[in-house]
């Protein structure tokens, strides 16, 4: 690239002609709001039980999402949508929620993963079925990257069940719990 | 309400534009009688009459016009070629008649607008927004191939705002009344519309890539740029401007100190982090959960 040029900058560029725009703005914000809160999450728990047994578990799903929340942000940048205005606010929630699930225990914390990631995969879900219903080859890196991210929510949700979740201090209450307030921030952040 | 158009009640169901594009046909009277029905209140938008997709313009003798366009088309021809006259006489329904005229329609083709000549001024807007971003995506272009330097960011958004301005220049005596059209009730969506997109615009040719809270701030504080130098330039008289572009030069500047207080800012939030998690900490240590298990 040029001389003190950023290359994303330049090759970043997505078609955006003819894609339905209304959609995909929702699709990448509420995404990006996503993966963002996942990854106060599990600080959140690194923070309690970072030094616990579950710590390094704990630490490489958190890396993942690290990933997811590094590509979210690329394609935030070429697909010029704007992030939800509540961000500052799903930082604060989402290390409460992952610290305070840890101050449970370690069976807490992995409730608390099952329940998000469970609805986060169904929420990839859906949105995939969007795409598909609209274009599948339009959109066709879009549907590539939910895809491969919804299976790695799958697996930490899997992960999570192996580290005995059920197990947990009032589990089904607590999983029914984070699961609403998983699909109002899903529905705030579409909207705002 | 009436139709206000100088048509006979059997061509009514008829688009407006196909009727004046028939009367242009003629060409044969200059409607003066006309003039006199712009004011009688807005005439019914042109989206209201459409009678299914598009008209065929089949004229009596059943030929197809040759110069097919939509309606929308048509009333971007008549704005455009209206603007040459705001000067003369404001963003009003007399500069879009005469807009008109010089397109071989009838001055009667400004009922299709409202009668405070927002859509002309909404048009105009839109131009600019749309030269602008032509403007800077050639820009970038000449950056990418290396025949250009990249701008420092200070100077790329004062440039950017400054090449905007100046396409004022020329309505400036009557942008003042075009102002406060924008900001009447039923064309605040739009003008914010144009305005928050204009915006984006720069900010994204500039190179910005915040995906956090910074997208609101940066944007926020150049509308703010942007609004205030549009108002000293309404009441600049200094030779091209110049008091204008000083004072852009300054607001830039301060756009770039903010950036520095927003790190301030966040710093300052992350020290409370710290010490909320130290205390935490503390808290488990205590009860004793701090161990390795």
């Amino acid at each position: 690239p040029g001389v003190g040029g950023s290359p994303r900058f330049c090759s970043g560029r997505v078609e955006l002609e003819g894609m339905n725009r209304p959609v995909i703005d929702r699709i990448i914000r509420v995404d990006h709001a996503g993966e963002y809160g996942a990854n106060r999450i599990y600080a959140g728990q690194m923070a309690v039980l970072g030094r616990s047994s579950v710590g390094p578990v704990i630490q490489q799903m958190w890396n993942q999402e690290k990933e997811h929340l590094k590509k979210f942000n690329e394609l935030m940048v070429a697909y010029r949508v704007r992030p939800t205005v509540l961000l500052p606010l799903w930082n604060v929630a989402g290390f409460v929620l992952g610290a305070g699930s840890a101050l449970l225990g370690k069976k807490g914390a992995m409730a608390c993963t099952v329940a998000v990631e469970e609805s986060i995969s169904n929420h990839y879900n859906t949105q995939i079925r969007t795409l598909m219903e609209e274009d599948p080859e339009k959109y066709k890196e879009l549907l590539q990257v939910i895809k491969k991210f919804r299976d790695d929510e799958l697996e930490h949700h899997d992960i999570g069940l192996k580290h005995d979740a059920e197990e947990a201090p009032v589990y089904s209450v607590l999983k029914k719990a984070i699961q609403l307030g998983c699909k109002g921030a899903i529905f705030l952040s579409e909207r705002i | 309400s009436v139709l206000r158009f100088p048509l006979s009640p059997p061509q009514r169901p008829l688009h407006a534009s196909v009727v004046l594009r028939r009367t242009s046909d003629e060409r044969q009277k200059e409607p003066g009688a006309a003039s006199s029905q712009f004011d009688s209140g807005p005439g019914p938008l042109p989206e209201q009459e459409s009678r299914g997709p598009h008209p065929s313009y089949t004229g009596q003798g059943g030929q197809e016009s040759e110069d097919f366009e939509s309606e929308e088309q048509l009333q971007h021809r008549i704005l455009t070629a209206a603007l040459e006259f705001v000067p003369e006489h404001g963003w009003t329904a007399e500069a879009i008649a005469e807009g008109a005229k010089t397109l071989g329609l009838s001055s009667a083709a400004a009922g299709m607008f409202h009668s405070d000549g927002s859509e002309l001024i909404l048009h105009f807007v839109s131009q600019c927004n749309t030269k602008l971003s032509e403007m800077l995506e050639q820009e970038q272009k000449l950056v990418q191939l290396g025949e250009a330097e990249k701008k420092p960011m200070d100077q790329f958004l004062r440039d950017a705002v400054e090449a905007r301005l100046r396409m004022l220049i020329p309505y400036i005596e009557k942008w003042p009344q075009a102002l406060s059209i924008l900001l009447l009730p039923h064309n605040i969506p739009s003008s914010l519309n144009l305005l928050t997109s204009m915006i984006d615009d720069i900010w994204h040719y500039a190179g910005d890539q915040s995906t956090d809270f910074n997208w609101y701030t940066r944007r926020a504080v150049l509308t703010g740029v942007y609004n205030t130098t549009e108002l000293v330039m309404l009441q600049d008289s200094s030779p091209d401007f110049e008091d204008t572009w000083r004072f852009l030069e300054n607001r830039v500047a301060d756009v770039m100190n903010m950036g520095s207080t927003a790190n301030q800012v966040q710093s300052t939030g992350e020290a409370l982090v710290q010490g909320l998690m130290g205390a935490a900490v503390t808290i488990k240590n205590l009860a004793g959960m701090n161990q390795r298990r």
